[in-house]
């Protein structure tokens, strides 16, 4: 489903990268780190207008000829990127929601372990397991 | 535009046919007219299934009647055949009417009737002229009977005209209402066949399931009801058909990869021929069997145009790559071949077409909606370009081959023709000019990237806009422009390293090093090499030969290169070692400890950690640290985009100060662009703690170093920032923020005046310690201190000098923090008591003043006591200070002429009441011989000796005493048992003069020493008494 998921911090620098392929992280990295402009600009956009606060899901941030990205914003400005390979048209944006609310709340548990210190980079690998699973739908 | 012919004509004209029967020859007059004034007004159109009521415009194409021509009722296609039907009569003559026109309009209805069309209107012209006027209206008119006769029920239907060929006010008035009700009439009839059509196309998408069905054919059906709505002018109901049939179609090319496949699809995977452009503002017509580019484009510029009429210019823009993206998916999923580049040639030229349609709308308004956009058509055509070029061998650096000339040539003919105005070239020859020359290439392609770059940077999408800068580094690196690229990847770094996405920083800082090495700048290929090596997201080995070329390149470094220390060195902690205050030529101790990122061991040649005088301005702008330790948490740079907002309180007050509204306000910080971060200013390192042992080895990781200084200036300092030399290499960290302050002080030398813990004594010399401290810097040995006495008041150090009332001291050679005692006697005039000492020294203007407060020793009061004739004389003897006093040898003195007879218990069991009064002692005066001779106010010269000899005596305070004898009037005082080392007097004195005294101290018992003091306290009572005696000679005889 998903080739890549990233997590970055309020201050918009990466705490969690991870693609199905290794080999592509640079790359994915040049975009995710291009998408934050977007997201940066719905969020802003979203203090001007009484956008719904619940809402976290910001939809598609932008799309690549192979690629399509998706944001999300957890009320404390942790953003969540999801790249999807844009020829598996079969993905729909329910889909895609669900998955990122499956990874906020991995991530919720991962900031309620006592032995991580939120705003570090997140290195564990029951994590890595379970955004593994969420990127390839087996949960 | 509304409703009226399309421009250029080339689209179908879907405008209602109106045909026209009777009398044509009055409908030709005002034909023109009608057919102008229709459009020009909105009528309201109200739909069926709820759909929101429209404000559309209608216009109307007009044609005679022909019953042939007639649809039948039931037809879905009734929108291609006349909709509505008038009847135009000029016939104002009733009878006339009868005879001809009703027939005529009889057999007219029957034809509509039988094909179930309701729609017909009847309009009787009338011509006016100034005659009729003036007669009497007829009773019934043509229209009354036009009206009974064919619509009784419908009154609208029928309507009468004052012929408009004559411009008079009430013939304008009754064209407004023909036309208005024709508009009306027309619309009720066209939104029938409307929804007839709507009907049709619905049923035929629903059998799109069904073989045999086409898509080609359906999108004609569909299309013809956008055509209708965009007559109408609601563009955005036209869209939607558009939108339905793309999304229609996209779903056909889903489902046909997945399931089974369609035939009709079969027609889009032929191989790719042509690859024109979108061509927006041409309406050009679909061909038969058109591929799946040119469906695709067609669409696109059908919804780019309903966008534009609505005024949307930015949806378009948005829709625009979305939709490009679409189309280069659909051509890889139906597999449709095409010769290379066709496909970016054909994305370039839809992107610059988009931007073209989108430059034309350069109002501020719409600039700003569409800019955000816009920048990434501009990315993505850039991005296109350049894969041309590669493909066509157009890249700096090479030169294409005769295949690849051949390419363009192939190319640039499947983008046919679609030439420009000359000043304005279109897309196609655009791309066809950029892809004949290498430098027409360069050219076009740095001038889309930098459109692209300005774009992003003007909507605010810095980071996009560094990776389309990186793209284009990677250009100008082939073209040999190392400067311009190195410039694009150092803005990348920084934008990336502002977001901490270190990984990519470190990439780019290896490109960033092959730029410079291309360049052949050491300096800066030192730099980012440094960076390279100390970036731990970089695999080892690519670090380590950074490393080894870093240092390799040192070695011909000469000049001094300054690098900020940067993600390279860290420093984790700086604690101070010192405790309180610094004095002056003390050392300084600071412990840092740095976690070097090299991948290897550094030698060190110098560390230095600078220090800096605190200086008034600039000292609110700077955050202080309040211990003299920083750890990480402190040396973390704080983001002043998560500091906490500072909330005040605001009051409004109204003129006459009462208070109008209270409120909060945030007083939001500015923010500052972060992107023109400066290095570190290189403090000046004059004054800088130093590191003992050099040169010093830095292991890669935690590294703790002593840096330590002697405090040579004095004053507050802080901790400045650290340098690391490595050679020529000098590694620079940013100001220690908060600031460390310590603050080196001198101490001055001072001198004090100590009394012993006993009180002073007036009359007799005493010891006092001169106590000299050398503060934290030497004294100029010859200096003098210089010591000046009140009054009364002598002293002198040296033991064997005479005592002197102003003295000088000579400091002589004395170390810092030494201190010397120097005894000083001092002795005061019996009587005074408040003295003071001023002592001036060198190094300080205002002399020292010492307070010294003395006591005397002793009071006596004298009484005359009288038993029978006797006279006694009572002298009470009272120790004034507060520690024990021995008085050896007291003696009275009087004159000759009398005797003393000591009266005093001879047993010595004599008790001292204390403290007030000390002793009792009783001498009782005997005169000699009665001395007539004596003057009588006899005042001076010392009384004849008559010496008895009076006991030593101890006056003190606190305890009883007891005195003991022994032998003759010697009492040896001994204290209770509470003060056993009070023991015996040493030595006797003698009182050789009257009212002299001889007094012992028991506390400088071991420097014993003796005094003799006049003492004229004492005189003064013995001299009452003596001229007493004088006076009363005789009586004191007879009373003795």
């Amino acid at each position: 489903m998903a080739v890549c998921v990233a997590i970055v911090g309020k201050d918009n620098s990466p705490k969690y990268f991870c693609c199905l392929n290794p080999d592509e992280e640079l790359s994915f990295q040049y975009k995710v780190l291009s998408s934050l402009d977007v997201i940066e600009e719905k969020l802003n956009a979203g203090n001007k207008g009484t956008n719904d606060l619940r809402e976290l899901y910001l939809g598609m941030l932008y799309s690549l000829e192979t690629h399509k990205i998706y944001g999300y914003v957890t009320n404390t400005k942790i953003k969540f990127v999801i790249v999807v390979d844009s020829t598996n048209m079969a993905l729909r944006d329910n889909e895609i929601r669900s998955m990122f609310r499956k990874l906020h709340s991995e991530y919720a548990d991962i900031v309620c372990n006592p032995f991580y210190i939120p705003g570090e980079s997140i290195c564990s690998k029951s994590f890595d397991v379970s955004v593994k699973n969420i990127m390839t739908g087996t949960v | 535009m509304n409703g009226t012919a399309i421009d250029d004509g080339s689209t179908i004209d879907r405008r209602p046919l109106i045909t026209c029967a009777g009398e044509l020859e009055v409908f030709s007059t005002i034909e023109d007219n009608l057919s102008q004034a229709l459009p020009q007004d909105s009528c309201e159109w109200r739909r069926s299934l709820g759909r929101p009521v429209r404000s559309v415009h209608i216009g109307a194409n007009f044609a005679p009647f022909s019953a042939a021509a007639l649809p039948k009722g039931a037809q879905w296609d009734l929108i291609r055949y006349p909709l509505f039907h008038i009847y135009w009569t000029e016939c104002t003559d009733v009878d006339l009417y009868k005879n001809t026109v009703r027939d005529d309009i009889e057999n007219w209805l029957k034809e509509l009737q039988t094909r179930d069309i309701p729609d017909f209107l009847v309009v009787v012209v009338e011509n006016y002229d100034g005659k009729r006027t003036n007669k009497l209206l007829p009773r019934t008119t043509v229209l009354d009977k036009i009206r009974t006769d064919f619509a009784p029920k419908q009154g609208d239907r029928c309507i009468s005209v004052i012929n408009p060929g004559k411009v008079e006010a009430r013939s304008a008035d009754s064209w407004r209402g023909l036309v208005s009700r024709i508009r009306h009439l027309l619309l009720v009839a066209y939104a029938r066949a409307v929804s007839r059509l709507e009907d049709h196309v619905r049923q035929q998408r629903e059998r799109r399931n069904e073989i045999g069905w086409n898509f080609m054919q359906y999108f004609h059906l569909q299309e013809e009801l956008a055509h209708v709505l965009e007559m109408l002018g609601v563009h955005e109901e036209a869209l939607v058909q558009y939108d339905e049939l793309d999304a229609l179609f996209s779903q056909f090319v889903v489902n046909g990869i997945t399931g089974e496949s369609i035939n009709w699809l079969g027609d889009f995977q032929k191989p790719l021929e042509q690859w024109h452009g979108l061509k927006i503002n041409h309406s050009t017509m679909l061909s038969e069997s058109p591929s799946l580019l040119e469906l695709r484009a067609y669409l696109f510029a059908k919804q780019a145009q309903m966008l534009l009429k609505a005024n949307k210019v930015w949806e378009m823009a948005s829709r625009c790559l979305p939709f490009l993206h679409l189309t280069t998916r659909e051509i890889t999923v139906l597999e449709i071949n095409s010769p290379p580049g066709a496909v970016s040639c054909w994305l370039f030229l839809a992107c610059v077409e988009v931007l073209q349609v989108c430059d034309k709308y350069n109002n501020a308004d719409a600039v700003e909606d569409y800019s955000l956009h816009t920048a990434c058509l501009w990315a993505y055509a850039s991005e296109k370009l350049r894969d041309l070029g590669e493909l066509c061998g157009l890249m700096p650096g090479g030169a294409p081959t005769s295949e690849q000339l051949h390419t363009v040539v192939g190319l640039s003919a499947g983008m046919g023709d679609n030439p420009g105005a000359p000043d304005s070239p279109s897309p196609t020859d655009k791309l066809k000019e950029a892809l004949c020359s290498q430098e027409a290439f360069k050219k076009t392609y740095l001038e889309l990237a930098e459109l692209a770059m300005c774009t992003y940077k003007h909507i605010g999408r810095l980071r996009s806009a560094r990776l389309v800068g990186r793209e284009v580094a990677s250009f100008y690196l082939l073209l040999g422009e190392t400067q311009t690229a190195a410039a694009f990847l150092s803005d990348a770094v920084r934008t990336f390293e502002q977001d901490k996405w270190h990984e990519l920083a470190a990439q780019t800082q290896i490109e960033l090093a092959e730029c410079y090495r291309k360049a052949n700048d050491t300096k800066k290929f030192i730099k980012t090499s440094a960076s390279v090596a100390a970036a731990l997201e970089i695999d080892t080995l690519i670090r380590w030969s950074y490393f080894d070329e870093m240092r390799k390149c040192l070695q011909s470094l000469e000049h001094p290169l300054v690098v900020p220390f940067n993600d390279i060195i860290k420093i984790t902690s700086v604690a101070l070692k010192n405790e309180a205050i610094i004095l002056q030529d003390s050392t300084i101790n600071v412990e840092l400890v740095i976690e070097s990122n090299f991948p290897r061991e550094i030698l060190c040649t110098n560390v230095q950690l600078s220090i800096e005088l605190d200086t008034k301005e600039g000292r609110k702008s700077e955050k202080y640290s309040k211990s003299r330790v920083l750890t990480g948490k402190d040396l973390k740079p704080r983001d002043p985009l998560l500091q906490r907002l500072q909330i005040f309180r605001h009051l409004d007050l109204k003129q006459d100060k009462t208070l109008a509204s209270a409120s909060v306000v945030c007083k939001h910080p500015e923010h500052k662009r972060k992107d023109s971060a400066a290095a570190p200013p290189k403090s000046d390192f004059q004054c800088c703690l130093q590191v003992a042992n050099l040169p010093l080895v830095v292991t890669p990781g935690v590294n703790v170093i002593r840096l330590s200084k002697q405090a040579t200036n004095v004053g507050k300092h802080y901790l400045g920032q650290m340098a690391i030399f490595m050679k020529n290499l000098h590694l620079i960290s940013q100001l220690l923020t908060p600031r460390v302050a310590f603050e080196v002080k001198e101490e001055a030398p001072v001198v004090r005046l100590h009394k012993t813990d006993a009180p002073l004594l007036s009359g007799f010399e005493q010891i006092m310690n001169l106590i000299i401290t050398i503060g934290s810097y030497t004294v100029e040995p010859k200096s003098r201190i210089k010591l000046t006495a009140s009054r009364g008041l002598s002293f002198q150090t040296d033991p064997s000098e005479p005592l002197t009332t102003s003295l000088e001291i000579e400091l002589g050679e004395r170390p810092p923090f030494s201190s010397t005692r120097t005894p000083l006697r001092v002795l005061a005039d019996l009587l005074t008591k408040d003295h003071q000492v001023s002592i001036s020294c060198p190094w300080t203007s205002k002399p020292i003043v010492v307070k010294l407060s003395f006591t005397p020793p002793l009071t006596t009061i004298w009484r005359l006591n009288t038993v029978q004739h006797r006279k006694f004389v009572q002298i009470n003897v009272t120790g004034q200070c507060e520690k024990d006093i021995y008085v050896e040898k007291p003696q009275l003195s009087v004159g000759d002429f009398c005797k003393i007879v000591d009266r005093n218990h001879s047993s010595s069991h004599c008790a001292f009441r204390l403290p007030e009064s000390d002793t009792d002692f009783c001498a009782t005066l005997r005169s000699a011989k009665p001395c007539r001779d004596a003057p009588p106010h006899h005042s001076s010269g010392a009384p004849p000796r008559t010496s008895s000899p009076v006991d030593s005596i101890a006056f003190n305070s606190g305890a009883s005493l007891r005195a003991e004898a022994e032998g003759g009037m010697n009492y040896s005082a001994t204290r209770d048992a509470a003060d056993s080392c009070w023991t015996k007097l040493y030595k006797r004195g003698e009182l050789r003069a009257a009212g002299s005294w001889n007094f012992s101290r028991r506390q400088t018992a071991e420097n014993y020493s003796k005094q003799v003091i006049k003492s004229p306290d004492i005189w003064t009572p013995i001299e009452i008494i003596h001229k007493w005696l004088c006076f009363k000679p005789l009586q004191a005889e007879k009373m003795l």
